[in-house]
């Protein structure tokens, strides 16, 4: 694949890693949509383990527990504990109508591709790098002497799989070659937004990434609604799970009724945004009452669901996985949610207030092509505020550490870094001090997409104390300027370029750089 | 820099809407002449007002609340009709001063959609559209409520205690308000790294304000402990209120049950009366000149839903506290909760529009005027006659 030019790299990427060698001339939109379908060498390092393998050790965890507290003598009968290997894949494909198929090449995603076990212990990158820089995203369980008991030990894996997570998350976007995947891969992340915000939902989030979001980003929208409406992270997080239909079987027995919290979120932020009822929300809520995802896959329980019509945005319903998955469809297929979609896109790669004109012809695209997205991302990129010289948006703090850390050839997993507390950089810390702590968006709308929501000045503090601080540590072997032009082309204004060439030591002009508006700004 | 400087428009109440998280909370203070201070919290996602003082006395409640007010008959009693929810119990003494009320059945004029985010920015923004769309200039009701007071003015904005999730889970605990270190950058690398953000129309602000916060505000370091944040945020908000500062304000978010809300509603409420006691403490005799008001969004369902919880409703509730208020009483105007008398059959009908609270105490304590608070600062209200939430 042809290297991208540097305003591919800088609107659509995660900005020009070090020693890449980039195109010459402006945006090219083809160029960009080859990335679609390229190889990323050395991406497999960061592929994790799939949804099964984490519900099947959260299982056993649980299990275990049980166990060691029926043997203290605290609980009346032990859980049956449920070897890992016996658990049966969820596979979203299994639900009649999420057709992941659209693109042979998006079919599965790669994590669900290996065993577990590969994916877990898959190190040595293709990239040249000091040998302290390729080590695996899992922060290794040091085996201590002693007896540790099994639940303690699978609660240590259960968190190591986490942090290994939130370090795929930063270090494949550090180090990509196909930053306008992983830059959509986390724009469609933030739109149906998933959080580990309260329900311990730490494990699942990374598989509903690479389960529902990942392979979608090139299919159809009408898809990649439906696979996060079936995902278990999206009907834990929005409480889906104990919805259950009033004059349902269970609901009639046990006097229990309706969570309308997905039917509304959906219906808000992840589709239409406007133009439905308190009607239609209840009526959706109706509809979803019962829906489960586990062992046995996307399916209703019969106990659980509604009787009987509902109707929603003028339409009726019934019964059933098909019958959901057509609502989803329908209300993808709806002006509204083409209107959301393009507005949503513009706003995130063009401006905080995008043009008009750009956000009209997204949404037409949209719609002219039955929801399917690489007609958008074309429409997009071929527009001229694609190709406008002036860079609107302002970097979040993950786009921002991601930036820093691909300028210096890092992938943030680094030890001994010089000035850094225990020589580790800490990459979410920083990031949660900026104001995005990894995978824990504050609402469920997600992290801010404008400005705005990341200017308060604590946050710009921790801007330019990790600028401060990555420049200290690698610095002494940088050329601030020659960087300045590497990172920024005709974007760096005299006035930077004069002050990253003014300062006292060629640490604090790379940290001049680093916490510049240029360098916070794509 | 000087104080005045320091506050852009949007940092009063709008504009801050990443502070969904009481412990990611932007808190905005300003001066003002004389004795009387007012203390201004969101209460962010939506607080089940049924649920914090339960009308155990209406005959429809019980039915309602299955799960939720299973153990209404133990409440602290606030009156023979209004029971407290247990977690608040540490509210007693101030209810039994009459230092506490309560404003049952008010909304925001918003009364169409219930979106959190429309409707939070409804309650900031103290418009009077049902649709919930802001006033032209997309500020806060405070904010414009400053530029008719004489002598008020912006004081400087704080975001307290950023390392949210790390406080939280214990791993790393703070002592620092502030998410900023000793810089080791020479004198000259900061001049460079101030011209180049001061080039920029969009960073220069929010880079001086961040300047101004490394240098100036050390003083503000609390203390780790037990129950961060919402006695030091209390105290915090308690001691700056000593100085110069007279108006405050802070959201507070996490309401948002839809299910288990028995826990949840335990744990947000024990932090409320943390917060209200710590500044009740903190502020000594200046707690007599004080009222603090918590508002909400909109309410929650009448009746619970299927998962122990509640789902987004329209009339809410208010608290108001201090010892400049005339409590002791649940204020506004019950609906009831008869099928009949539900809004859709389905939520707590409003009878009082909450802006009045705010605007009655903007008059009393800061002398604005009315004709100001119902053009300027709230858009389309009816003042109504005086609640008389004062003494």
């Amino acid at each position: 694949m042809e290297a991208p030019s540097l305003i591919e790299e800088i609107r659509f990427g995660y900005g020009p890693r070090a020693g890449a060698s980039l195109s010459a001339g402006g945006l090219v939109p083809e160029r960009v949509l080859a990335q679609l379908t390229a190889p990323d060498p050395g991406a497999e390092m960061w592929n994790r383990p799939p949804l099964a393998l984490r519900v099947a050790l959260l299982d056993q965890s649980k299990a275990e527990k049980q166990a060691e507290d029926f043997a203290k003598g605290k609980l009346g009968a032990p859980f049956p504990v449920k070897p890992v290997g016996s658990a049966q894949k969820l596979d979203p494909a299994k639900a009649p109508e999420v057709a992941l198929a659209q693109d042979p090449a998006m079919a599965t995603s790669p994590a669900m591709d290996k065993s577990p076990e590969m994916a877990m212990t898959a190190t040595a990158p293709d990239m040249t790098k000091p040998a302290d820089m390729t080590k695996s995203p899992d922060v290794p369980t040091a085996p201590k002497p002693g007896p540790d008991s099994p639940a303690a030990n699978l609660g240590k894996q259960l968190k190591a799989m986490q942090l290994g997570d939130i370090n795929a998350y930063i270090g494949r976007a550090a180090t990509t070659s196909v930053g306008f995947v992983e830059r959509l891969v986390n724009m469609w992340a933030n739109r149906i937004s998933v959080s580990n915000d309260s329900n311990n939902l730490g494990n699942y989030l990374q598989a509903y990434l690479d389960e529902a979001i990942r392979p979608n980003i090139a299919g159809r929208y009408a898809d990649m609604l439906k696979a996060a409406i079936w995902h278990p992270a999206m009907q834990i997080y929005l409480t889906q799970t104990d919805s259950i239909g009033p004059k349902s079987v269970a609901g009639l027995a046990r006097g229990k009724g309706l969570n309308e919290n997905l039917a509304r979120e959906f219906l808000e932020l992840h589709s239409m945004g406007h133009g439905y009822t308190q009607t239609d929300v209840t009526e959706f809520a109706r509809l979803l009452a019962g829906m489960a995802n586990d062992d046995a896959g996307p399916h209703v329980n019969m106990r659980r669901v509604e009787p009987g019509k509902k109707t929603i945005l003028g339409r009726t319903y019934t019964v059933g996985v098909p019958e959901i998955n057509r609502l989803v469809e329908d209300v993808a297929h709806r002006p509204e949610t083409a209107d959301a979609v393009g507005f949503f896109v513009a706003r995130h790669f063009i401006a905080d207030v995008p043009p008009p004109d750009l956000v009209q012809a997204l949404s037409v695209a949209y719609l002219a092509h039955d929801t399917q997205l690489v007609p958008v991302y074309r429409t997009l990129l071929q527009h001229p505020s694609a190709s406008d010289p002036v860079m609107q948006k302002v970097r979040s703090p993950h786009e921002y550490a991601v930036a820093s850390l691909r300028l210096m050839g890092l992938t943030g997993m680094e030890e001994n870094m010089v000035g850094f507390d225990k020589g580790l950089m800490q990459v979410p810390g920083a990031m949660a001090r900026m104001g995005q702590l990894p995978f824990r968006a504050l609402r469920p709308d997600g992290w801010p997409e404008v400005a705005d929501g990341w200017m308060t000045p604590p946050m710009m503090a921790a801007r330019v104390d990790w600028a401060i601080d990555l420049a200290r540590a690698t610095g002494d072997r940088a050329d601030p300027t020659a960087l300045a032009t590497f990172a920024l082309g005709d974007t760096a204004t005299p006035l930077l370029q004069r002050a990253v060439a003014g300062a006292e030591q060629r640490w604090e002009g790379l940290a001049v750089l680093f916490a510049s508006p240029e360098f916070s700004r794509r | 820099m000087p104080n005045d400087l320091i506050l852009s428009r949007r940092a009063f109440l709008i504009g801050c809407s990443v502070a969904a998280s009481p412990l990611l909370t932007p808190v905005t203070f300003a001066a003002a002449p004389g004795d009387n201070r007012l203390v201004v919290i969101i209460l962010r996602g939506a607080m089940d007002g049924l649920d914090v003082v339960r009308p155990v006395g209406d005959p429809a409640y019980a039915a309602l609340r299955p799960t939720l007010a299973a153990d209404s008959a133990t409440n602290p009693r606030l009156t023979d009709f209004w029971a407290l929810h247990p977690a608040a119990a540490g509210l007693m003494p101030m209810w039994q001063a009459g230092q506490l009320g309560f404003a049952h059945a008010v909304a925001t004029p918003y009364r169409q959609g219930r979106s959190h985010f429309v409707g939070q920015d409804a309650l900031e923004n103290g418009t009077g559209g049902a649709d919930g769309t802001q006033t032209p200039s997309h500020d806060g009701w405070l904010n414009r409520a400053l530029t008719l007071m004489p002598g008020a003015h912006a004081d400087t904005a704080v975001s307290v205690g950023q390392q949210r999730l790390l406080v939280l889970d214990g791993a790393h605990q703070t002592d620092h308000w502030f998410p900023v270190t000793e810089s080791p950058l020479s004198d000259q690398g900061h001049d460079l790294l101030a011209a180049v953000n001061a080039a920029d129309p969009l960073f220069a602000q929010p880079f001086a304000e961040a300047q101004y916060l490394v240098r100036n505000l050390k003083g503000a370091q609390v203390p780790p402990g037990p129950n961060l944040p919402y006695k030091q945020l209390g105290k915090y908000v308690a001691d700056r209120l000593l100085g110069p500062s007279r108006i405050a304000s802070f959201s507070f978010g996490g309401w948002d049950t839809h299910r288990q809300q028995d826990k949840t509603m335990a744990d947000q409420l024990t932090g409320l009366t943390n917060a209200l006691v710590a500044m009740q403490t903190g502020l000594g005799k200046a707690w007599d000149t004080t009222l603090v008001l918590a508002m909400t969004e909109f309410g929650r369902t009448a009746r619970e839903n299927g998962t122990c919880g509640t789902d987004h409703g329209t009339g809410g509730m208010a608290v108001l506290a201090g010892g400049a208020l005339k409590g002791g009483k649940v204020f506004g105007t019950w609906p009831g909760l008869s099928d009949a008398d539900l809004l859709q059959s389905r939520d707590l009908m409003p009878t009082g529009d909450v802006r009045a609270y705010p605007a009655w105490a903007l008059r009393a304590m800061f002398g604005v005027e009315a004709a100001g608070l119902q053009s300027i600062v709230f858009p389309g209200l009816d003042l109504g006659t005086d609640p008389g939430i004062l003494l």
